[in-house]
């Protein structure tokens, strides 16, 4: 199986494995054992210890972040070698990592160490404030906006997931009021997540320059395939459109609806979604066009019907 | 302001019970009136924004998703009749769905 318009789909965190579509592929578990393994030899011995159930690190933002790296390339790895080759591959927020991995530009240590000096100087380049992020369906972008502007939030839209779907990044005080005043304006649901940096927010500008200074030594390769930017849908293709990409990914707003519309208008007819939860299948819904989502379980069900490839 | 007709309450029965059997892959047969949406089906708040979608296309409804969020929180939908019975009023009165709080 081979489909010339297909599209590879990382996440970026998971909150829950009670999915875990994944363990239909298979090969999964072996591989994302070993890789599991190689990431606790590297860079964080406590992985060793990971488990989908009494030790699966959810409250910790930084391990979390390695765990779904680790899954999702285990789990674009195995669709390659079933002869699943996507057109294009991008990485939702700080899924570009696994994109980079699945494309052939970075190797899983290097990924494991962009992760970790990401987290690590935007942390350091916070103040003493306390940040967060959230999410708030049912209002439009001009709606959340006279929230914040008729109450001087520091809060940004940090991405657009579909046309009445919202994620929101800022002072966690100011997301709590925002997200107070959303629901009484009518919004559908309203959440806080679990994180404490406020990701693609432009505050994190210093944090992002001392990132690209740390990772001046890596080797960041040419993709195979093009990563198309959830920032401005550009294609990234060289090392050095990469290696820009991964930096300012961290402190500009995305817009996933449209980057969602532009693989659909670029003739995409199968989007898979490469990690341990189906979230990013159910934003999908929403767009017009002749294209299927897949979630790993769903593919996996189309690679055992067709084992020869 | 549409009237609702036994036809219309019947097809929109018939909607929610296959979108729900659809999207949580349940068999229909297990889904009735009393059927938690959250605790039995696992559902979300995007589900009944795709819902909501759904109905808008199929009566060509002028309602704002605000306006049901506000109508929504004085008259939370945890089963599936009482979401049911939230889809007629929403085509039933569309925008001024609020009014009937007055």
């Amino acid at each position: 199986m081979s489909p010339a318009t297909s599209v590879f789909l990382f996440p970026a965190f998971i909150n829950s494995y009670s999915e875990n579509p994944g363990l239909t592929l298979p090969g999964f578990s072996e591989l994302f054992d070993r890789y599991i393994q190689q990431a606790a030899d590297s860079v964080e011995p406590k992985l060793a210890f990971f488990d989908f159930h009494s030790s699966n690190f959810l409250e910790d933002e930084l391990l979390t972040q390695y765990i779904t790296f680790l899954y999702s390339c285990a789990a674009s790895t195995i669709l390659r070698n079933n002869s699943v080759h996507p057109r294009f591959t991008t990485g939702y927020s700080m899924g570009i990592y696994a994109a980079f991995f699945d494309g052939g530009s970075v190797s899983l240590e290097t990924g494991l160490m962009l992760i970790r000096s990401a987290y690590q100087s935007l942390i350091s380049s916070l103040d003493n404030e306390i940040y967060g992020m959230g999410a708030i369906i049912g209002l439009s972008r001009s709606d959340i906006l006279n929230i914040i502007d008729s109450r001087c939030l520091n809060v940004e839209i940090t991405n657009q997931n579909a046309s009445h779907s919202f994620v929101i990044s800022g002072l966690r005080n100011n997301i709590e009021t925002l997200l107070f005043y959303a629901h009484n304006e009518g919004a559908l649901h309203t959440r806080c997540f679990n994180v404490s940096i406020p990701y693609h927010h432009s505050l994190l500008g210093k944090g992002a320059k001392q990132f690209e200074e740390s990772i001046s030594h890596l080797e960041i390769l040419p993709s195979h395939n093009p990563v198309i930017s959830l920032i401005d849908q550009k294609q990234c293709n060289t090392a050095w459109e990469l290696r820009q990409e991964v930096v300012r990914n961290l402190f500009n707003p995305l817009n996933w609806l449209k980057t969602n519309e532009w693989l659909i208008k670029n003739g995409t007819t199968e989007i898979i979604e490469c990690g341990p939860s189906k979230n990013l299948a159910k934003n999908a819904k929403f767009l017009p066009g002749n294209y299927r989502f897949y979630t790993l379980d769903k593919i996996s069900s189309q690679i055992k019907s067709n084992p020869c490839g | 302001m549409a009237k609702i007709t036994e036809s219309i309450r019947n097809e929109v029965r018939e909607v929610v019970y296959g979108f729900f059997a659809e999207e949580c892959e349940v068999d229909i047969s297990r889904i009735n009136d009393k059927t938690s949406i959250i605790k039995d089906l696992d559902g979300d708040s995007l589900m009944f924004l795709e819902l909501i979608e759904i109905f808008k296309k199929k009566y060509d409804l002028d309602i704002e998703l605000k306006v049901i969020g506000k109508y929504a929180v004085k008259h939370p939908v945890a089963t599936i009749g009482q979401l049911i019975e939230m889809q007629l009023l929403i085509i039933e009165h569309e925008n001024k769905l609020l009014e009937l709080d007055k």
